[in-house]
């Protein structure tokens, strides 16, 4: 097994979605916050324009990236995004967005999405660091904060042998901090605001220390112009109210009860 | 013809059974044919049930669901939540008759201290009151109507559930889903949620010579489709590998401990089929 690299302070990232944009405004912040490296926990595409667009954007920031579940199934050719919906009014729009995606990104970053690793282990100083998609066990396990018992979050630090875990899918960031300092971040996405009515998005700066040190950054990104350009790729008027009002319009029967409580649809 | 078995992956919902088969409705379908005479499954009683979620915890559960029979019947069913609300979300599934304002306030409260969602599914199977209450007897759906109204004004989001049993009746292309939702809409629910299952061929649908599983059909068949490999049942008599089957002497795994429960089991039933054919989960989502 590789020695993990150690790190003092790195970005990172989930869900990319497509948007371009506000991918292209969160590597010009992390490059401006002094990050030794720029992590990306996978879904490049769905739900956003032009998908072959973040391609070059990952590359040539050199992001080191895991794959999601969406990535995976790109990859491989699967009829469907693996997302993990059982409502279907969800996979109405999965659909919708995943024929898009699969149609419009081209053979080339498939077969790239397919040599990405499921996960990565690093140090930020002296804390192990695990970081999966959905959850260490599978990938579109979600991870809501609602639904994740820290008896569960024990288990898996003991099964891991990691003292931090950062994953994403589930779209909506937050952080817990266990009894005995090991934590878990979901980093969030950066392709779709978090329901809550504003249009930025946030990825994650962990610093290590004695503590490691997380920090959630908000995103502002052109949203109006995305908006446009999904309008003019004929996707759904539901995900482009979402992009213009930071609500979801979709997705949303995977909400647990808080989660969906708080959102306005 | 040897019966397959299925691995098992990690204890993520645990199930109680906690009113055993005692309800008092006795609807026309019921997996477990609960009723409010003479119940073939007997309640937990409090301190069995917080023994095994205390068990639970430790085996890193993700989620704990409470049904029967009707849970409301239980005499510390608040109590109960609340204790599991402590270590995990929790949902109860109910038919909506027992709760009234007092208990939709003491659900809000409990719901409002948890760091984890209390989910609360409201069974039901046709928004047409004669059509339900012919499947779950009279006034059973004005009933639930209205605990789900109450639930909701107290900003609770419960999930409308039915069995497909009264889909052959209506129309094609008529579908439940979109029905109940366009239902909960015109109540005023602005967040409708609804969760349709199928019938299952046990309890009071159980049909003769029903087909079984078998090792070929299950060759190259993705397990972790199955509740089986990442549920267990606790029951009067102990635990049990599935919801559909607690109770049942050939789906009990262990008599007392949870931990000891965590193995294969065997996928014997014909109910085992409907699992297989649909993807059908008895989760939330
Ligand atoms: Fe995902």
């Amino acid at each position: 097994m590789n020695p993990e690299r150690i790190y003092r302070r790195v970005a990172v990232f989930g869900g990319v979605y497509s948007n371009y944009l506000a991918l292209e405004a969160t590597l010009e912040d992390a490059r401006q916050r002094d990050v030794e490296a720029i992590f990306c926990l996978g879904d490049m595409g769905a739900f956003g324009p032009h998908p072959d667009r973040v391609f070059p954007l990952l590359r040539e920031a050199g992001v080191l990236a895991i794959q999601g579940n969406y990535d995976d199934s790109m990859a491989a050719g699967k009829e469907d995004c693996g997302c993990g919906y059982t409502d279907p009014r969800d996979n109405h729009f999965a659909r919708i967005s995943y024929e898009y995606t699969f149609k419009n990104t081209s053979a080339e970053n498939k077969a790239w999405l397919g040599t990405l690793p499921k996960q990565r282990r690093i140090r930020l100083g002296k804390h192990r660091v695990l970081m999966c998609h959905g959850s260490p066990r599978t990938v579109n396990e979600f991870l809501w904060e609602s639904t994740t018992p820290n008896g569960l979050l024990a288990r898996f630090m003991r099964d891991f042998h990691t003292d931090a875990i950062l994953c994403t899918h589930t779209g909506i960031k937050w952080q817990r901090i266990l009894p005995d300092g090991k934590q878990v971040v979901n980093v969030g996405a950066i392709g779709r605001p978090e329901n809550d009515g504003m249009t930025n998005v946030w990825y994650t700066v962990l610093t290590s220390g004695d503590d490691l040190h997380v920090e959630f950054a908000p995103v502002h990104y052109d949203h109006e112009t995305l908006a446009r350009e999904m309008e003019m790729e004929g996707l759904p008027p539901e995900f482009i109210e979402t992009i213009r009002t930071g609500w979801w319009t979709t997705c949303l029967e995977i909400l647990p009860a808080k989660e969906r409580a708080r959102g306005k649809h | 013809m040897t019966t397959p078995t299925v691995p098992f992956r990690h204890l993520a919902t645990l199930w109680i059974q906690v009113t055993g088969t005692w309800c008092n409705l006795q609807c026309a379908h019921c997996i477990n044919s609960s009723g409010p005479t003479d119940p073939w499954l007997k309640s937990l009683d409090t301190r069995t049930v917080k023994r095994y979620i205390h068990e639970a915890e430790d085996l890193g559960v993700k989620e704990i669901y409470f049904t029967g029979g009707e849970p409301f019947l239980h005499k510390d069913i608040l109590e109960l939540l609340a204790f599991s609300l402590a270590v995990a979300p929790t949902t109860v599934l109910t038919n909506g008759t027992k709760i009234t304002e007092a208990v939709a306030d003491s659900l809000a409260d409990l719901a409002r201290k948890s760091p984890y969602s209390l989910e609360i599914r409201v069974s039901v199977d046709d928004i047409d009151p004669d059509r339900n209450d012919r499947i779950r007897g009279k006034g059973a759906l004005a009933k639930a109507v209205r605990a789900i109204r109450l639930l909701y004004a107290r900003g609770l989001l419960p999930i409308l559930t039915a069995t497909e049993i009264l889909q052959a009746e209506m129309p094609e292309g008529n579908g439940m889903y979109d029905r109940f939702r366009d239902f909960l809409l015109t109540q005023g629910i602005a967040k409708p949620r609804v969760k349709i299952i199928p019938v299952f061929p046990i309890g009071r649908m159980a049909q003769e010579g029903g087909g079984l599983l078998t090792e070929e059909m299950l060759r190259g068949y993705d397990f972790s489709l199955l509740q089986c490999t990442e549920t267990r049942v606790v029951a009067d008599g102990g635990v049990y590998c599935c919801p559909i089957l607690a109770g049942l002497k050939e789906a009990r795994l262990q008599e007392r401990g949870l931990k000891e429960s965590l193995t294969s089991c065997r996928l014997y039933h014909t109910a085992c089929v409907t699992c297989y054919q649909t993807g059908m989960t008895c989760k939330n989502f």
